[in-house]
C-alpha cells in the first residue's frame, strides 16, 4: 500500500505542502522570541535590577560610584526649580541628603515640584549633570478640584512619594 | 483635555483591537460551523 | 410572493456567551464614555489618568488568561483522559492573553510618555512584562510546530506550567527590585486602595468588563478550535479510506 503523502486533495483543508510551510513559520516565530528572550535578559541582568540610586548612596553603595554614569533617585525640591536659556536646574533630596541637578532641556512627563524623579548623568563636581529624566508616579489618584488645590495650596508637598 | 492625542490614541487602539478579534472570532466561527458535522459541535 | 428560509447556521455562540457578550458591552461602554468624559482629571497625572481605565484592565486580563491557560494545561497533564478539551482552553486562553499584554505594552507606553516622559525604560516591571509577552509568543509558536493534537498539548503544557511561574516575577517586581513603575493600585501591598470613588469604580467596572469579554473569546476561540481539530480529523479519516480503497481496487 503507497503511504506517501498526497500533494493535494479535494478532502484534506491542508496540503503537506501548506502545512510544512506553516510549520517553517512557527519555527521561524520561535527563533525570533528565544532571541528576542535572551536580549531581554541580557537588559534586565544589565540594567533593570539595579535601577536607580538613591541620592543618599552616591558615593556609597555598590554600583553608586561617583566617577560613572549614575541614575539618580530623589524628591524634587519645593521651590528649587529655575529655567533658564533652555537649562533646567532643580535640587533633588532623599534621606535628607541633596543634590542639585542641571539639565540640558525642559524634563516634560508631569515633572514638578515634591516629585519623585530619575535623573540619568554623571556627576561634575557638586552637580549632577544629567541628559534623561524620568519622573516616577505614586499609586495614588485624586480628582483635582478646587477644595484639593486650596488643600493642596496648604501643604504643597503632600503628593510626596518615596 | 490634555494630552488628548495620547490618551484617544490609547482607547481607539484598545477598542479596534477588541472589536477586530470579536469581529474575525464571529466570522471565523460561522464559516467553520458550515464545514463541521452538528456531532462535532457539542455546544448546539 | 414566496419566500425561501435558509437553515440558522449553529455558530459558535450560546447563551452564556451572549449574556457574557452584553455584560461586556455594557461595562466596557461605560469605560469607553466614563473613562474618557465622566471621570474627573488626576491632581498630580490630570487627564493621562484615564489611560489607566484600560491599562490595568488589560493587564489584569492578561495575567487572568495566562493563568487559565496554566490551570488548563495542567488539568490536561494531569487528568487520567487527557481531555483535548482542557488543551484548546489553555491554547484559546493564551491567544486572546497575548492580544491584551500587547494593549497594555502599548497603553502602558502611552502613558509612560506622558507620566514619564518616555515611551519606554528598561526597569524591571516593563522588562518582565516584555519577556512574559515573548514567552507566551514562544507558547503559541510552540502549539503551531505541527504534531497530532496529543503531541501539540504535551509539549505546550509543559511550556505553559513554566510560563505561568513568571507572573507572580512580574506582580512583585515593583517591590523586588527599584521599579520607576508605580507598585499595584488595587492590589498594593499594604493592601490600602488610594483612589477616589468614581475612579475606582470605572476601574473596577473595566477590570469586570474585560474579564467577561476575556470569557466570551476563550468560549468562542476554544470551540473554533475544536472544529478545526475535527475537520483535520475527518479529513484524515477521509485520506485513510482513499488509500484502503485504492488498496483493495
Amino acid at each position: 500500500m503507497d503511504l506517501t503523502p498526497r500533494t493535494s486533495s479535494d478532502n484534506a483543508p491542508l496540503a503537506p505542502r501548506t502545512k510544512a510551510k506553516k510549520k517553517w513559520r512557527y519555527v521561524a516565530m520561535l527563533v525570533v522570541v528565544v532571541s528576542a528572550g535572551g536580549f531581554i535578559v541580557s537588559q534586565f541582568l544589565t540594567s533593570a535590577i539595579d535601577f536607580y540610586c538613591n541620592v543618599d548612596e552616591i558615593g556609597s553603595r555598590v554600583g553608586c560610584e561617583e566617577d560613572r554614569r549614575l541614575r539618580v533617585q530623589g524628591n524634587v525640591v519645593e521651590g528649587s526649580i529655575s529655567e533658564s536659556a533652555n537649562k533646567t536646574t532643580f535640587s533633588l533630596v532623599f534621606n535628607n541628603k541633596t543634590i542639585d541637578v542641571i539639565y540640558d532641556g525642559d524634563p516634560g512627563g508631569i515633572f514638578q515640584e515634591c516629585i519623585p524623579v530619575v535623573a540619568h548623568g554623571r556627576l561634575q563636581g557638586d552637580t549632577f549633570e544629567a541628559n534623561r529624566i524620568e519622573v516616577r508616579h505614586s499609586n495614588e489618584y485624586e480628582a483635582a478640584n478646587a477644595d484639593r488645590i486650596s488643600e493642596s495650596e496648604v501643604a504643597p508637598c503632600s503628593q510626596q512619594v518615596g | 483635555m490634555n494630552h488628548a492625542g495620547y490618551v484617544f490614541g490609547t482607547y481607539a487602539i484598545t477598542f479596534a483591537l477588541i472589536v477586530s478579534a470579536v469581529v474575525y472570532t464571529l466570522k471565523e466561527g460561522r464559516e467553520l460551523s458550515r464545514n463541521v458535522a452538528d456531532k462535532d459541535k457539542p455546544w448546539t | 410572493m414566496t419566500t425561501t428560509e435558509l437553515p440558522a447556521i449553529k455558530g459558535v455562540g450560546t447563551q452564556a456567551t451572549r449574556l457574557y457578550g452584553v455584560l461586556a458591552l455594557i461595562a466596557l461602554g461605560w469605560v469607553l464614555v466614563g473613562g474618557l468624559f465622566f471621570t474627573p482629571e488626576d491632581v498630580v497625572q490630570g487627564d493621562a489618568v484615564r489611560i489607566m481605565y484600560v491599562h490595568v484592565p488589560t493587564a489584569w486580563t492578561a495575567y487572568l488568561a495566562f493563568i487559565v491557560t496554566g490551570v488548563a494545561s495542567a488539568c490536561w497533564l494531569l487528568g487520567k483522559k487527557h481531555s483535548m478539551g482542557f488543551d484548546r482552553v489553555a491554547g484559546a486562553s493564551a491567544e486572546v492573553g497575548v492580544a491584551f499584554m500587547a494593549l497594555t505594552l502599548i497603553s502602558g507606553s502611552l502613558w509612560g510618555r506622558i507620566t514619564w516622559g518616555t515611551f519606554w525604560v528598561w526597569d524591571p516591571r516593563l522588562t518582565t512584562t516584555a519577556f512574559l509577552f515573548v514567552t507566551y509568543l514562544g507558547y503559541l509558536a510552540v502549539r503551531g510546530l505541527g504534531g497530532s493534537p496529543h503531541q501539540r498539548a504535551r509539549r505546550s503544557s509543559v511550556v505553559a506550567l513554566l510560563a505561568v511561574l513568571e507572573i507572580p516575577l512580574v506582580h512583585f517586581s515593583v517591590v523586588l527590585w527599584r521599579s520607576l513603575h508605580q507598585e499595584a493600585s488595587v492590589l498594593s501591598p499594604d493592601g490600602d486602595i488610594k483612589m477616589d470613588g468614581i475612579m475606582l469604580f470605572t476601574l473596577l467596572f473595566g477590570v469586570f468588563g474585560f474579564s467577561v469579554l476575556f470569557a466570551w473569546l476563550v468560549s468562542h476561540r476554544q470551540r473554533i478550535m475544536a472544529m478545526h481539530d475535527a475537520q483535520r480529523a475527518s479529513a484524515l479519516e477521509v485520506a485513510m479510506a482513499d488509500r484502503l480503497q485504492e488498496a483493495s481496487s
